[in-house]
């Protein structure tokens, strides 16, 4: 099994979930690369990708597995077939599947525009409760794992997975209570056992 | 300039599939500005457009002679709103260059109801409208291709160019002699109007069709792109041939593509394996008008067999029911099958050279029953010439016999049937262009009695919408008073008119209201002497011929395939099919 690390940047961030599994698909099938296929009536290529991404949000790690053997360069195989903006950054072989949309328990995005404030103020709140899009009551101050503003640039760390809290409606958040616009979201790490 | 996608951000994520609207495809040309950029316009969705083979045909011709050839398809209706809100102008996928800059813009017209489309295009993108407007500004050349430009002239207010007939050559003909002139100066519209194929409306003059003879010598791309989100046929597609030999009397496209030009086996076969590396689809499409006709059809599945990677399926579209065969159309796994018997009885078939037995079609049925087929899908079209209500009960018998047909052996899945009635629509260049297309009353009258029919229990029918059916017929035989009405329906919110979803129907009725046009004019009966709007085009077929067609259809004459024998249709001069008569396929 080849794990590997890849973007999501210029207008590929607008790919859906489903979309971008079935362009890692062909961009494998146009590399050479055999990936293995599901046993059963409707046989389909073993590739596991992490937790979707949300619309719109540009990434530096995306994590893959697929199941397939590569002789040779993977990245170099991968980044001439694969469409703009998804594109390899790393690889390693492995022979297990690290279940990337289970292990990975956090993110760090990184974004523009919102007008500073006191970060320490914010993370010392005791809860932080919205209401989410479904129009459910949610504490997401839990889901928060670290917030810091310079220069302009806020970094942050959110939880993924299990305790997933979007980056866009986070942003959205800090936009009604401390005003700006937000610009340049991208996510720039995935943090868990088997990211590298 | 370009256009940012950053600054489209909150568009994009408010619109319906926002990866229509970005580029970035896998396969998509690397494009840099040249001398002569030229942008192909598809009036339909980026999935629809991105499926089209032609666009893509006509696109590589100008990249092979070193120019740029973007992309730009119509934006469905929130994101082509939201532009206009910002003050966006409509821009290509490949360059992110707004319309307006580049030299030329192709609007390639697949059928008649995607002409307010066209509109709606220009208007995003900042270009006026009107010919008369744009004299003198520093706009794009406006041109227009595809099946619709063989009758133009209801569009002939809007456009520059029109290319009528093939279009591997004269398009990027046009552009050599753009850059040559300089510009369009008057000597560039003396020189292009001296080509075949290129109509200027402005310059009203007879016009013939442009006919490329050697498809296999012809420009083809050897990738594609791979479309962001899935398109209607997300499929590689080598045409297998062009032109039909069967010339049904209702299809225009049976006598617009003449002569047939099939490719070789070899070509197809490098054509599809270099698609597949190029794009990593599973599928071949074997398109063409009729590919049971092609005269080498077993030979190049076994080519495309043996030279494309394992798991790679082919597909065969527009199969005619005396070709099926069930050891190929079973290939892809597939459950339904299609045909299309277009009419109900002998007589009628015989009326339209359908040229196919009922004894045919239930042995094409039975064949694929016995290949584990459980469904059927069956096209017909209501309103044809000569039609009476016997050949409506006829459809409701065919369906009761292949109901029979399955019964005769134990199945283990239940049968489905579905029959889909079009109305029939009179288009120019067949020998039906004179006909009168039925009225609603008669239609719908047709409709309920089939419906009614005890044999129909059980039969999923579904019926297109007259209107709509209408609409396509005034506009097909249209002229240049049709121009105001287009206009004034596009003013009046008509987009996406081929969508049922979308159809303005107010919005159309209104329009002719308004340009004081009755549509019925365009729908009734035309003299046989009378002057045909499309009369100044010499597409090779004579008048003499359709009208021959006529007569026999009358009489209920069958004329054949061009396979037997030629049938002097007019383009003998062009048409190789004498020699490839032969017996190895089908």
């Amino acid at each position: 099994m080849i794990a590997f690390k890849y973007t999501k940047t210029d207008g590929a961030e607008y790919l859906s979930h489903l979309d971008l599994l079935r362009h890692i698909d062909r961009t494998l099938k146009r590399a050479g690369i055999r990936v293995n296929v599901s046993e059963g009536f409707h046989p389909h290529p073993k590739i596991f990708m992490n937790s979707p991404l949300g619309l719109g949000v540009k990434s530096l790690a995306e994590y893959c597995t697929a199941d397939c053997v590569c002789e040779g360069d993977f990245k170099e195989l991968f980044n001439a077939c694969s469409p703009a903006g998804v594109k390899c950054l790393a690889y390693k072989t492995t022979d297990f599947n690290p279940n990337y949309a289970n292990t990975i328990e956090s993110c760090t995005y990184s974004a523009e525009g919102i007008k500073p404030f006191d970060t320490r103020e914010f993370l010392a709140r005791a809860n932080i409760t919205v209401t989410d899009k479904r129009g459910r009551t949610v504490d997401i101050r839990p889901r928060i794992y670290a917030l810091e503003q310079a220069e302009g640039r806020l970094t942050f760390t959110l939880g993924c997975g299990q305790n997933n809290l979007r980056p866009d409606l986070f942003t959205e958040i800090l936009e009604s209570e401390f005003k700006g616009k937000t610009y340049g979201l991208i996510k720039t790490h995935s943090h868990g056992k088997y990211t590298f | 300039m370009t256009v940012n996608l950053d600054n489209l951000k909150e568009l994009l994520l408010s619109s319906e599939k926002p990866s229509r609207y970005t580029g970035g495809e896998y396969g998509f040309p690397a494009l840099k500005e040249s001398a002569f950029n030229f942008c192909i316009c598809f009036p339909d969705l980026y999935e629809v457009g991105m499926s089209n083979l032609g666009i893509k045909i006509v696109n590589e011709s100008f990249l092979e002679r070193g120019y740029c050839a973007d992309y730009c398809f119509a934006p469905y209706k929130d994101f082509g709103a939201g532009l206009k809100k910002l003050g966006v102008p409509l821009y290509s996928l490949g360059l992110k260059k707004p319309l307006g800059e580049f030299h030329m813009l192709g609007f390639s017209l697949q059928f008649e109801l995607s002409y307010t489309n066209v509109l709606y295009m220009l208007d995003l993108a900042g270009i006026p409208l009107l010919r008369e407007r744009r004299k003198g500004g520093n706009y794009p050349l406006i041109a227009v291709g595809g099946p619709c430009a063989v009758n133009p002239e209801p569009l002939a207010d809007f456009v520059d160019i029109v290319f009528i007939g093939d279009g591997e050559s004269v398009d990027a003909d046009v552009a050599d002699i753009y850059v040559q002139c300089k510009g369009a100066t008057e000597e560039f519209y003396d020189r292009i109007s001296a080509l075949d194929g290129v109509y200027l409306p402005a310059r009203p003059a007879k016009v013939k069709k442009a006919i490329v003879h050697d498809l296999d010598g012809a420009v083809f791309p050897s990738k594609i792109a791979v479309p962001n989100c899935e398109s209607v046929h997300d499929r590689a597609v080598i045409e297998v041939m062009r032109g039909c030999y069967r010339g049904c009397r209702f299809c225009q496209a049976g006598f617009i593509y003449r002569p047939v030009r099939p490719r070789s086996v070899e070509t197809l076969t490098r054509q599809a394996c270099s698609l597949i590396k190029n794009t990593g689809y599973g599928e071949v499409s074997m398109n063409s008008l009729s590919t049971g006709d092609y005269p080498h059809l077993r030979e190049l599945i076994k080519s495309l067999k043996s030279n494309l990677p394992e798991g790679v399926t082919l597909a065969l579209p527009s199969l005619r029911a005396d070709s099926f065969d069930g050891d190929f159309a079973q290939d892809a796994r597939r459950v339904s099958l299609t045909f299309a018997p277009e009419a109900g009885t002998q007589r009628l078939r015989d009326a339209i050279n359908k040229d196919i037995t009922e004894e045919e079609i239930l042995k094409a049925v039975q064949s694929a029953f016995d290949t584990g087929y459980s469904a059927v899908k069956l096209y017909f079209m209501l309103g044809l010439p000569t039609e009476t209500d016997e050949d409506i009960d006829g459809i409701a018998r065919l369906c009761a016999l292949i109901k029979g047909c399955y019964r005769q052996k134990p199945r283990k899945k239940q049968l489905r049937i579905s029959v889909s009635l079009s109305t029939f629509i009179p288009k120019p260049f067949t020998p039906f262009q004179w006909e009168k297309q039925a009225d609603r009353v008669e239609i719908l009258e047709k409709q309920a009695r089939l419906k009614n029919s005890p044999h129909m229990k059980g039969v999923m029918l579904s019926v297109s919408d007259f209107f709509t059916s209408r609409l396509e017929a005034v506009l097909a035989r249209g002229d240049r008073r049709l121009c105001k009405v287009i206009k004034l329906a596009y003013e009046n919110g008509c987009i996406f008119d081929g969508w049922d979803s979308e159809l303005n129907r107010e919005g159309w009725e209104k329009a002719f209201a308004q340009a004081g046009v009755l549509p019925e004019e365009y729908t009734c009966a035309i003299d046989e002497n009378s002057v045909l709007p499309w009369d100044f085009i010499d597409i090779g077929v004579t008048k003499k011929f359709f009208l021959a067609e006529r007569a026999k259809a009358y009489s209920a004459q069958v004329t054949g395939s061009c396979r037997n024998s030629c049938k002097g249709c007019g383009l003998m001069k062009h048409c190789l099919r004498a020699k490839d008569t032969d017996d190895d396929s089908v």
